[in-house]
């Protein structure tokens, strides 16, 4: 006789299943909203001087063009700043969202 | 076509007889009249309606106990208003709990409640409730560990213990755990959650506790009048209800019932059917075979024990004596469990508006000091009890009546639900023998539970195939009997909310709403979260570190070498990518196990929370049920 399982017994052993899509969309999003809101941020701010003397904006997050071709610390290199983020934060959102459910179906035996 | 009036014709010649005219008996008498079915319905006492008769002593009328006409279950709600008319009173609910020469109002109202238990009280009744939560009883296996770990034991001991020990006459100590659970069965951890996710609109919400907790309907003279009137209709559509008529034996053979003997007015009649129906108490049924069944279940059904209950009806000369249709007595000085206030049920109830009856309710098993009183005794002591509480003068009492109902409550004890099993084993090879009502299947059921049942036994002889014992039952049986139209599965799972104790565990649907609700707060597999978010982060440094070897320069990737400050050992080269693959990935799987820890971790916090917030809500309507 199979013994009904009680409400409790249900959550306790139910196993929480990413979607791979919406993880890798939200990631993005958010990566991409990341970089864009920095790079304006820098921009409000301002230049700041260097040691050499010259007037440079957002030194430091300019190394992204090591990454993002194209990418620079101006309003246009914020949108394409925000396109790389998209990518890359998709790409790994939902990458972890798919290897997540891979090793949940192991695990579980589903 | 010609199959369908084939069938019609062949039930036609049915000649069904109903053991019992209390609500199942009627009900099913009812049900076969409208389909064209002749019935003989045998009662025993000298009045139909059994527990829900309605009692004249002197033009006063009351109840066995107040029987509030309220249901979720649309087919028996309809039945009523067919039968009723204009005479289905809509009656708002007032009732108070009597404890220590104080009223409080039940369902509760906190600041009455306080008020009436005084601060001090109400401080130690939340420290008690806060060590229940912090140190609970273990194991919980009594019904007073059990209700204490949910309202603590403070309240256990104010609200909860006097009163179920005077309705079972058993000590709480010694009642299981298992019989309390059930009783919150119809309160589902999902149903819970969905409730806290999904916000009730207010008028709905509105209209669901007006009609559950703050009225009731009720016929103008009684559920007494809806019996009769449903035995006359049966009766003038050709069925019978021969009253005074004492079963004595039934015969059966060949895997069916074959007929009954009948004692009517010191005669035997032999009654003889092709469908019986019984709602007989379950321990007499077995007693009457013949051939006898087997000792291991002549046994068993001597085994189901049951709770009596014994009315003493005063009518008091003085037009207001309280305001509720009943007050619950937890005071342990007196015996009496409730009183009823039946012209506050209707007024119609007494005959002179300047008077009043009341009905004074004792709890007790056939046989005990309480039973074998006299009329008399009875009287004075529900007099004297009534000048202990303060509620009337003994000298406005003019006249009283008792009655008796032996068998009113199925008791559930920890022998009950085998020995049950064994009866239904052994009386399933009678296949025209359906078991209907709250004694004929010792289930503790309300008017409508077993009106219901009741239902579905006519279904099963118009050619249906459904299992009354799982009726408020088993929930996922509720929703296999979509095929029929006239029965909407939201009833069977409806009915169980409203319903007293019943033995077997209630699963949940799987589908819809409660499979949302249940992928919503699963868990997150921590090493599951914890590999994936390692493999890509270490991916990605691996990925960062090999392109920037490939774009080359006179120095190779000066900024990312800055990770070397946390990972030792890491450079902007092959091996150094490798390296820092692994540094990230262990990172990676750091963060994503607290990830999911800490998200399981107040998931579950935020369940728990729910489900003690449900549970402690139950306190409102805890003692209906019990």
């Amino acid at each position: 006789m199979t013994k009904t399982r009680s409400d409790e017994e249900k959550l306790l052993q139910a196993v929480a299943f990413l979607n791979a899509k919406v993880l890798g969309l939200i990631l993005g999003i958010l990566l991409g909203l990341v970089i864009f809101i920095a790079t304006n941020w820098l921009l409000i701010k301002g230049p700041q001087v260097s040691e050499s003397g010259r007037q440079i904006v957002g030194p430091h997050l300019q190394l992204l063009s090591q990454f993002f071709i194209g990418y620079k610390v101006s309003f246009s290199g914020s949108i394409i700043g925000f396109l790389y983020g998209f990518a890359i934060g998709t790409i790994s959102g939902s990458l972890i969202g798919w290897l997540y459910n891979r090793i949940v179906n192991i695990r579980h035996r589903l | 076509m010609e199959s369908e009036s084939a069938s019609l014709n062949n039930n036609k010649h049915k000649k069904v007889v109903i053991i019992g005219a209390g609500p199942a008996g009627l009900t099913a008498a009812y049900e076969l009249s409208k389909e064209g079915l002749r019935s003989v319905v045998l009662e025993k006492d000298s009045v139909v309606g059994g527990i829900s008769r309605t009692v004249n002593y002197k033009g006063y009328r009351f109840d066995i106990g107040g029987h509030r006409f309220f249901t979720k279950v649309r087919v028996v709600e309809d039945m009523w208003e067919e039968i009723m008319g204009d005479d289905f009173l809509e009656r708002k609910r007032l009732s108070r709990i009597y404890y220590k020469n104080t009223f409080f109002y039940y369902p509760f109202r906190l600041p009455n409640a306080l008020w009436g238990l005084g601060i001090g009280n109400s401080i130690m009744i939340v420290l008690s409730y806060i060590k229940s939560q912090l140190f609970p009883f273990k194991p919980e296996d009594t019904f007073d560990k059990w209700v204490s770990n949910r309202f603590g034991k403070r309240l256990y001991g104010l609200f909860f213990k006097t009163y179920t020990e005077k309705v079972w006459g058993i000590p709480c100590e010694e009642i299981s755990a298992e019989w309390a659970a059930q009783r919150i069965k119809g309160l589902s951890l999902l149903e819970a959650l969905k409730n806290a996710l999904i916000q009730e609109r207010p008028s709905n919400k509105d209209r669901v506790v007006k009609t559950l907790i703050d009225s009731f309907h009720y016929p103008r003279l009684g559920p007494g009048m809806m019996w009769e009137k449903v035995s006359d209709t049966v009766t003038s559509e050709n069925s019978e209800v021969i009253l005074n008529a004492d079963v004595e034996i039934i015969y059966t053979g060949s895997g069916k019932v074959d007929k009954i003997d009948v004692l009517v007015e010191g005669k035997i009649q032999e009654i003889e059917g092709s469908e019986f129906i019984s709602s007989m108490p379950i321990r007499e049924l077995i007693q009457k075979l013949e051939p006898k069944p087997p000792k291991e279940v002549s046994h068993a059904a001597d085994m189901l024990k049951y709770r009596d209950f014994l009315t003493v009806s005063l009518i008091i000369n003085k037009k207001d004596v309280f305001p509720d249709n009943w007050i619950y007595i937890h005071d342990p000085r007196v015996k009496m469990g409730r009183i009823q206030n039946f012209k506050n049920w209707s007024p119609d109830m007494v005959p002179d508006q300047e008077k009043t009856c009341l009905g004074l309710e004792y709890f007790c098993f056939e046989g005990d000091g309480l039973w074998t009183m006299s009329d008399r005794d009875l009287i004075n002591l529900a007099r004297k009890e009534l000048e202990i509480m303060g509620l009337v003068d003994a000298r406005e009492i003019e006249d009283g009546s008792v009655v008796r109902m032996p068998k009113a409550y199925p008791v559930y004890d920890s022998t009950y639900l085998d020995a049950v099993n064994i009866i239904r084993d052994f009386l399933s090879q009678f296949r025209n023998l359906q078991l209907v009502g709250r004694n004929g299947m010792h289930k503790y059921n309300n008017q409508d539970h077993s009106m219901l049942t009741a239902m579905l036994a006519v279904k099963n002889i118009l050619g249906g195939n459904y299992d009354l014992w799982k009726v408020n039952a088993d929930q996922e049986y509720h929703e296999e009997v979509l095929g029929d139209k006239s029965i909407e599965p939201k009833d069977y799972k409806e009915l169980s909310k409203t319903q007293p104790l019943v033995p077997v565990a209630v699963a949940q649907g799987e589908g819809g709403v409660e499979q949302t609700i249940i992928s919503v707060f699963a868990g997150i597999d921590k090493l599951a979260l914890a590999l994936s978010v390692g493999a890509v982060s270490g991916g990605a440094i691996f990925i960062a570190t090999i392109l920037l070897i490939l774009k080359g320069g006179s120095v190779v990737g000066p900024n990312l070498l800055l990770l070397n400050q946390y990972f030792i050992g890491y450079s902007v080269s092959i091996e150094g990518a490798f390296i820092g693959l692994g540094y990230s990935f262990l990172w990676g799987f750091i963060f994503g196990w607290l990830f999911a820890y800490l998200r399981n971790l107040l998931t579950g916090f935020y369940v728990y929370r729910v489900k003690k917030s449900a549970e402690l809500s139950s306190f409102r309507d805890f003692i209906d049920y019990i």
